[in-house]
Order: structure tokens, then C-alpha cells, then sequence
């Protein structure tokens, strides 16, 4: 089984098309309808630091998957700023409400040696399924402060569903043979985050009246927050800047 | 003076010098910086040593891990000890043989008590130990006494593990005798500070051996299970009492020493040992302008001192318990020459006592332990029937505490009080009276 | 003056022994250990590396590699249970029994086995996860097939395929190409296991313990757990081989064939 190649179109294209569904809409639809709506950007003041490459040579099977090199993901900029792979979501302002976590699972996928998505978010309880689509193995091994650690050994084709219990924003996860290999895992107790898009922006849907508090976190340039109330039906804009 | 009373306040005298240079002692911080683990580790309350100590030193200073060889050591590492003690005591003996006039050898002898005190310093013990190879260790402990002297107190290189089992070690060299029960690492330091049983001969007895508590030169077989519950030690001993250049005869002495250890649910680790040394002394030399010539010693008499000792815990508190019996040839109970019977007293025989000693512990935690100490010899024959038959018998106790005020992986201090009391029958020169010292000190004890 | 600052200091520590210790039990078989009593022993025996509050920052951590375990994070290397579940009392036991190989941490077997229950009950009391959650399902072991040549080379093509030789190195000496990135849950520097160091292994050094290393991973460490990879068979095969690569085993060592580098 060393160099299984897995060719299952229709299996990757699903997962290709959820894994956008939860980068996307993120929440999904939250319980209390005739909330209001935040969104925004999330902007990079300054020259953003260059991509570096990522040097795959230690394994061939990684690397020949790359036409174009890979480069490294830890600030993501666009042309005018905006800064991508921010989580935003309500640290504060849901009082006691708790919310079940839902059936769907997120995936994170690996492929050509690297997480897609390199930052994703989902909710406390709900199940993580980690597939690869390499024809290396790796292993998934989160590093959480606050939750289970756990490290499996994942040979390609092989499905891993985990959960994790506790808010955490958020666990490294990392392939600990492919040393380049993070990624983060934004762990959320409530519906409400969003991960920003290529462009910086973001969108909270469905979020009831309220005083909240709105957290953006990113891997290397840390955690911004600012107050927000939101009344019933609002659309509310809010921005962020890292630097 | 008469010739016995002389005999006498030589030996009380003998003894307190003895006694006011302390025994080096085994507590290495060498060790703990090379494991990076405290005192406690090894030592229940240092210089005592505890279960895991002891695994510790049956495996030949090694832990078991890859620290253990000097290759993984740090290169500027010195496996080296330094340990001294400072202090102020006081000391008392009554019946203490005086002249009535001070300077006059020829004045009646008098009985009175003796007092003196002050500040005080005892020997530096400096101890280099540890392995020059994977189960391969050494020792070499070199004791400079207060008046400046040194003593070899202990050479030796270990080979660990033979065969790859436990059960087998041989170590060569001067080393001290395997008694659990150690000298080298008792608590107390004042002039009790030793076992009386490891040194005691009756009056008037010219064997060489120094007791158990002497370093002996020789070879070392010990055995031990994994965690040291079970134990022998097999040794085969120059009879010099561990000096060089074979200055008596080139007869050799047997030691032996086995224990089992047993736990009892609730209560902790139980040990009972036996042990027995049988050796030879010489009883005259061949002489060269009528001085003895080392080595030529002959008419080598036998003597031997065998018992049983157990180590018992009760949660905080501990017991070490120990017997003795002890007997020596006739010709060495009256030190007299093996090929001169004629010269050995009407009715003369060889001496035994019988004798020991309660030593019991509480240790608080392992920066404070109290300690407590009663020992006993009671003489059981006389090697001179005109002797009383309670000449020679000794009480002996001892009350203390040490306190550490710091736990580290680097230096020891003690904080430490004594107070201690002797008594001897029948000892007084004149009278014929016991005769009693007492002492009391505090001070410092430390290493590093 | 040095004095003067330690006579609070040991003031202190003389209330801390003094203040109720948590009521935190362990079982191993037929032993019941009791934390308070643990923890007069860990002040004796763990401190200096373990540190007081068990976060592994004692005394002696800083010239240690690898670091002492942190108890605050419960995660430990050597269990029966599956990764990210917590190890039974009788894991803790055994390690704090055998000690761990190439590490600072040695052989406590000679304490008395109610001495190191006791131990096991107070470590588990510097994370609340031990009163939370119970420890994972003891993995299952089957019986060992028979070391055979073929078992061996399909362990050494396993090592391969799994990219075990990508932190162990292709001769297991632990210099793999990924050897040089990996740290510890904690960020310090790891070094793979170097398995020609000899026959001795960080959980113990029976098939069996191998086998449930694999198994479960070492976690806190980059080693997974081969649990969904691998079928029991081929767990073997990896023990099997990873024995041969030890100096002076009997086994004659197989080839391993590179496959997929350069």
C-alpha cells in the first residue's frame, strides 16, 4: 500500500465542494431567525510580508504534485489589503445560551501536502473529518491547550473523524512528517464566527439583538476585538486591522 | 598510676580522639547534580540512605538511565564531594583519672570530672565517586582529619552488573564493609556519633581489627535483587584492618552480609539482615632490634562478630535495630603471645559480649528529622576472671535533630543539636566505679 | 542574609504540606493509592524536575532533554489507551516502575508499590481532566504471530509506506529528513527514537509494549497512533522489523527498500 493513489473524483470533488460550504457560510442558519447580520472586512495595514516557499524535496510524493512551487499561508493578503484566513467570531455577549453542535461535519483536507482549508472554523462537539488525498502518509496531530490531544497516523485514502469538546480559537494542527505541514482549527461554542475570504470580508448571519463582543483572531498577527450591538434585522458593518 | 588505671585513661582517651574527628560520611551532591535529583531522592534525611539510595549504590552509582555513563556527562562534570562540619560542643567525663598535682606525673591519681567546650571543626571528607564507564564505578575517598592528617579511607573500582545481571558485582579495593545499617552514613555527629559495636573490644585486648565500622582492603562480591529487597555481600579481606603495605600478617578475614526485604501493606518496606565477620589477628611479629618487621606477624588468633539487625518503618517513624555477639581467641582477649601461654592469667579466657542498639527515627519530612539512639554491650566473659563481671558494660544514648533548611540538587546543610551520654562500668580508675561522659553540640554539617 | 529569605520560604512549604491534599484515589489492582500520602512523596522524590504544581518546571527542568512531564496537560507518552483519551492508573504505575529510557526519569521501582499507587493518585490531581473524564478502553493486543523473514520485509516496507523513516531515518537512527522540526506538545525540541541505540524502548521493551505503542502513540510527542492505519497484523510486522534495526539483535536485519525518494 505504500504508493496507493486513490482516484476518486467524485469522493474529492464532494469533499472540495463541503469544505467550501463550511468555509463559506460557516454558521449556517442560526436558531434565533430575524437576527441581525454582521459582516466586514478584515484589512492588512502595510506591505504584507512575501509568501515563502515551501521546500517539499523531503518527500517526492508531495512535491511532485505542485506544478507551480507551494508557498507558505501565514498572511494572506489581496492587492487592496484584505487579509484572509482571520477568524472573527462572538467571544462575548450570548450570556448562558448554549447551543448543540451540528450533525454535518467539517472537513479538512489534505492535499499536495497542505491543509485546505489552511484555517477552519467549527463548532464545540461537532465531528472533524480529516481526509487525505495524498499518496504519502501523514499524520494529523492537533495541538490544542485546552482540548484532547491527540496524533494518528493517516496512509493515504484513510477517513480520521474527531471532535473537540472545548472553545479553543485556535488548535494547531500539524504533520509531524511533513514539517511544513499547519494548519489551525478555529473551535467555536456558539454559531457565530466566520472565517474571512480571499478579499479579508466576512459575514455573521442570523444574529439575534445584542451587545457583543466580536473577536478576530489570526495565527501570527493575534487577536483584535472590538463592542458591536446589532439590533433585530441590522446589517451591521465592521472592520478590522491587523498590521 | 597503676599500670591498669594508665591502661585505662589511655584508652577513654584514645577513644575521645577517636571520636572528636568525625567519620567521613557518604551524602554526594556530586550525584544530585549529575541526575538533577534533590537530596531526598537518595537520602531519607542525608547521610541516611533510603530504599532508592540504596538501589542506587548496589547498582554502582547508576541510576539505570543514560545519564549514567560519563559520556553523557557535561565534559566540565566533576564527580567530586566536599563535606566538613562546624561546630560548638561541650564535653563532661567524670571519674576521670587526674593528677593531684597538675604537671606531676608521681602525685596520687585522683578521680574527678573533666569539662571543656568551644568552638570545634571536624575533617574534611572529600569523596570522588561514580563511573568511569557504563558499570564500571569507582570511589575514592580521601578524609583530611582536623589536625590535618589524611586518610585513605577508600579506593576501590566496582565492576556492575556482570553478566548482565544484578546479582553479580565485584568490587576490589579499600572499601567499607556492606552493612546496611552504615556508620559512613549515620545522622548523628557528636561524640556518640558512631555505633559503639562497630569499634568495641574489651579492655585490655590487642586484636588489630578496628570493628565494622573500618574500611577493609579486599574484594566484594554483592548481589541484588532489581529493587534490593533481597541482598548478599561476600568478602574476602586483607586482615590489616584496611592499612597498607601488609603490615601484619598475609592472613585473610571472611565478611559476609545477606538481607531480605518485605513489605507490609499500610506500613511500608520491613528489612531483617544477618551478617558475620571471622577474621585472624597476629599475636606477635618477628622483630628486628626489638621492633616488630611488618608483615611477619604469626601466631594469628581467630575472633569473630556476628548478628542479625532489622530496619523497620511505621508510616513517618523508623527503627534500626541491631544484635551483636562478639568473641576474640583468648590469647587476644589478654594480649598476650600465642606462643607464650604460660603468660595468659589463672583461669584466662576469650572475651564475648553480646550487645545493640536501638536507633529510631521521625522523619517529619525531608528537611526535618528527630532522631533517638540507645545502645548497649554487655559483656557476657572476661577474658581476666579477676575482672568484674560487669567491667566493660556500656550504656549509651543519644537525642537529636537535624534540620535542612534547604532541598537541592546542588549542596547540603544541616542545622543539627546533640546531646548524648555514656556510661561504662566499672571503668573508674580507682573506684572501680562506672565512669560517664556526655556531650552536647550543635553546629553545621555540609557538602557540596 | 540567606537565611532570612529562607526562613518564610520554608515557613511556607511547611503550611503547604500542612493544607488538605485532594481526596484523589488510584486503583491499580489490588492497591488503593491516596494522594495525600503521594503527595509528602512527590515532594521527596518528583519535585526538582516536576516542579511544585506538576507543571514540569522543576529545579532541575532546565538541564534536562527531554523536558519533565507537564501533569497540568494529562497527556502522557506511555498508556494502553487510545490517543487523546486519558492512561489508566496501572500506565502511570508502570512508567513510574520502569522509568523511561533515554530519558532524566529513572526506575522507581525501588519504592513499595503502595508508595508509587500513592504517587499515581497525586499526579492525577494537577489536571481536572482526571475527575472529568474517565481513562480510554484499554487498547486490545492479539496474540504475536511468529517473527519470520516475511513478517520482517513486510515491516520494512511498512516503515516506508507510513513514512516512519521520515523522523526515524532509514536506519532508524532517528535522523530522518523531518527529524530536525520536531518538537513536543510544549514546542521543545524531540529527537526521534534512535532505534539502533539498543534493545531498549521509552514504554518498555517487550513486543507487546511495542505493539500498544503503535497502537496508541506516544502522545505529546510527533509519534501517532497507527490505530486506523494499520491492521493488528501489520503492527506486528512494524515491531518485528523495528527489532531487527537494534544492535546485536539475532534477527538478521532486512534490507529496507527505499521507495518513493531519492
Amino acid at each position: 500500500m505504500s504508493t496507493m493513489k486513490p482516484s476518486l473524483p467524485f469522493f474529492i470533488s464532494t469533499v472540495v465542494l463541503l469544505s467550501l460550504a463550511t468555509a463559506g457560510i460557516a454558521a449556517g442558519p442560526g436558531p434565533d431567525a430575524g437576527g441581525g447580520s454582521l459582516s466586514g472586512v478584515v484589512k492588512f495595514q502595510g506591505a504584507a510580508p512575501m509568501p515563502m516557499r515551501i521546500q517539499m524535496a523531503a518527500d517526492p510524493a508531495c512535491s511532485k504534485s505542485h506544478t507551480t512551487p507551494a508557498m507558505s499561508e501565514e498572511v494572506v493578503t489581496d492587492g487592496s489589503g484584505g487579509l484572509a484566513n482571520v477568524v472573527v467570531y462572538v467571544s462575548d455577549g450570548l450570556g448562558d445560551k448554549t447551543f448543540d453542535a451540528p450533525t454535518q461535519p467539517v472537513v479538512l483536507e489534505q492535499k499536495g501536502c497542505v491543509y485546505e482549508p489552511h484555517v477552519l472554523a467549527m463548532r464545540a462537539g461537532q465531528t472533524l473529518k480529516v481526509v487525505n488525498d495524498d499518496s504519502t502518509t501523514h499524520n494529523i496531530h492537533p495541538t490544542p491547550a485546552n482540548n484532547r490531544e491527540w496524533n494518528k497516523s493517516q496512509p493515504p485514502g484513510l477517513t480520521i473523524e474527531e471532535t473537540f469538546a472545548r472553545q479553543e480559537v485556535s488548535v494547531p494542527v500539524k504533520c509531524n512528517v511533513h514539517p511544513w505541514m499547519k494548519s489551525y482549527v478555529a473551535v467555536v461554542k456558539n454559531p457565530y464566527f466566520a472565517v474571512s475570504a480571499k478579499n479579508g470580508s466576512f459575514e455573521i448571519k442570523d444574529l439575534p439583538a445584542g451587545t457583543y463582543t466580536i473577536q478576530a483572531w489570526h495565527e501570527k498577527l493575534g487577536t483584535k476585538s472590538q463592542q458591536v450591538t446589532i439590533g433585530a434585522n441590522e446589517s451591521k458593518k465592521v472592520e478590522f486591522d491587523f498590521r | 598510676m597503676t599500670r591498669s588505671t594508665g591502661r585505662i585513661a589511655g584508652i577513654l582517651l584514645s577513644l575521645t580522639l577517636l571520636l572528636l574527628c568525625a567519620r567521613p560520611a557518604s551524602a554526594i551532591p556530586a550525584f544530585a547534580r549529575k541526575y538533577g535529583l534533590p537530596c531526598s531522592a537518595c537520602h531519607e534525611a542525608w547521610p541516611k540512605l533510603s530504599n532508592f539510595g540504596q538501589v542506587f549504590r548496589d547498582n554502582g552509582y547508576q541510576l539505570g538511565n543514560d545519564r549514567d555513563s560519563p559520556i553523557y556527562q557535561n565534559p566540565s562534570y566533576w564527580p567530586i564531594m566536599f563535606r566538613t562540619s562546624t561546630q560548638w560542643h561541650r564535653e563532661t567525663f567524670d571519674r576521670f583519672p587526674l593528677d593531684s598535682i597538675p604537671g606531676n606525673p608521681n602525685s596520687p591519681t585522683v578521680e574527678s570530672n573533666i569539662t571543656t567546650s568551644g568552638f570545634d571543626l571536624t575533617g574534611i571528607d572529600m569523596f570522588a565517586a561514580g563511573t568511569l564507564y557504563k558499570n564500571i564505578s569507582f570511589g575514592i575517598q580521601p578524609f583530611i582529619d582536623n589536625t590535618g592528617r589524611i586518610h585513605l579511607e577508600t579506593a576501590f573500582v566496582r565492576f556492575d552488573n556482570l553478566l548482565g545481571s544484578p546479582w553479580i558485582n565485584l568490587k576490589f579495593g579499600k572499601f567499607e564493609l556492606d552493612n546496611l545499617i552504615s556508620e559512613r552514613r549515620i545522622l548523628t555527629l557528636d561524640n556518640n556519633g558512631f555505633y559503639q559495636l562497630y569499634h568495641f573490644k574489651p579492655a585490655g585486648d590487642n586484636n588489630i581489627f578496628g570493628g565494622l565500622g573500618s574500611n577493609q582492603l579486599g574484594v566484594e562480591l554483592l548481589g541484588h535483587s532489581r529493587n534490593s529487597y533481597t541482598r548478599y555481600s561476600v568478602s574476602l579481606l586483607s586482615s590489616t584492618n584496611g592499612a597498607v603495605n601488609l603490615p601484619t600478617s598475609h592472613t585473610y578475614d571472611v565478611y559476609a552480609d545477606f538481607t531480605q526485604g518485605f513489605e507490609i501493606p499500610g506500613l511500608g518496606l520491613q528489612r531483617v539482615g544477618v551478617y558475620g565477620y571471622f577474621g585472624k589477628s597476629p599475636t606477635y611479629f618477628q622483630t628486628s632490634g626489638g621492633n616488630a618487621i611488618p608483615g611477619t606477624g604469626s601466631g594469628n588468633r581467630s575472633y569473630y562478630r556476628t548478628g542479625v539487625y532489622g530496619l523497620w518503618y511505621i508510616g513517618k517513624f523508623d527503627f534500626s535495630t541491631f544484635y551483636m555477639h562478639g568473641q576474640e581467641n583468648v590469647f587476644l582477649g589478654n594480649g598476650v603471645r600465642a606462643d607464650q601461654p604460660f603468660n595468659l592469667p589463672l583461669g584466662a579466657a576469650g572475651p564475648s559480649w553480646n550487645g545493640g542498639f536501638v536507633e529510631a527515627h521521625y522523619t517529619y519530612n525531608p528537611r526535618l528529622i528527630l532522631i533517638s539512639k540507645y545502645e548497649l554491650i554487655r559483656m557476657s566473659r572476661q577474658a581476666n576472671p579477676s575482672r568484674a563481671d560487669n567491667f566493660g558494660n556500656l550504656d549509651t544514648w543519644t537525642i537529636g535533630y537535624r534540620w535542612y533548611p534547604f532541598m537541592s540538587t546542588r549542596a547540603g546543610l544541616a542545622w543539627l543539636q546533640e546531646y548524648s551520654r555514656t556510661q561504662t562500668a566499672g571503668t573508674a580508675p580507682l573506684s572501680g566505679l562506672s565512669s560517664t561522659s556526655s556531650s552536647y553540640l550543635m553546629g553545621f554539617d555540609f557538602d557540596f | 542574609m540567606r537565611f532570612r529569605t529562607l526562613i518564610p520560604r520554608v515557613l511556607g512549604l511547611l503550611l503547604l504540606t500542612c493544607s488538605v491534599a485532594s481526596a484523589q484515589e488510584s486503583r491499580i489492582g489490588d492497591l488503593t493509592g491516596h494522594a495525600n500520602r503521594g503527595k509528602a512523596l512527590y515532594e521527596r522524590y518528583c519535585i526538582f524536575c516536576h516542579g511544585t504544581h506538576g507543571d514540569g518546571r522543576g529545579e532541575s527542568a532546565a538541564y534536562l532533554d527531554p523536558k519533565p512531564r507537564d501533569f497540568t496537560q494529562a497527556t502522557y507518552k506511555c498508556r494502553s489507551t487510545p490517543t487523546g483519551t486519558l492512561p489508566l492508573d496501572s500506565d502511570l504505575y508502570d512508567t513510574i516502575t520502569r522509568g523511561v529510557h533515554a530519558s532524566g526519569m529513572p526506575s522507581w521501582n525501588p519504592l513499595t508499590r503502595q508508595q508509587r499507587a500513592d504517587l499515581v493518585a497525586y499526579i492525577k490531581t494537577f489536571s481536572s481532566r482526571f475527575t472529568e473524564e474517565k481513562p480510554g478502553a484499554p487498547i486490545p493486543i492479539p496474540a504475536e504471530p511468529p517473527t519470520t523473514p516475511e513478517s520482517v520485509q513486510r515491516g520494512a516496507d511498512l516503515f516506508q509506506s507510513m513514512n516512519c523513516w521520515q523522523c526515524h531515518g532509514k536506519e532508524g537512527r532517528g535522523n530522518g529528513p523531518s527529524a530536525v522540526s520536531l518538537t513536543d506538545t510544549k514546542g521543545y525540541p524531540i529527537t526521534p527514537f534512535d532505534f539502533t541505540s539498543g534493545p531498549r524502548f521509552k514504554c518498555g521493551n517487550s513486543d507487546t509494549e511495542l505493539f500498544r505503542d503503535l497502537v496508541t502513540g506516544l502522545d505529546g510527542t510527533p509519534m501517532p497512533s497507527f490505530t486506523d492505519a494499520l491492521k493488528p497484523d501489520q503492527i506486528w510486522d512494524l515491531v518485528h522489523f523495528v527489532k531487527t534495526l537494534a544492535k546485536g539483535n539475532t534477527v538478521q536485519a532486512v534490507q529496507s527498500t527505499p521507495k518513493g525518494n531519492q
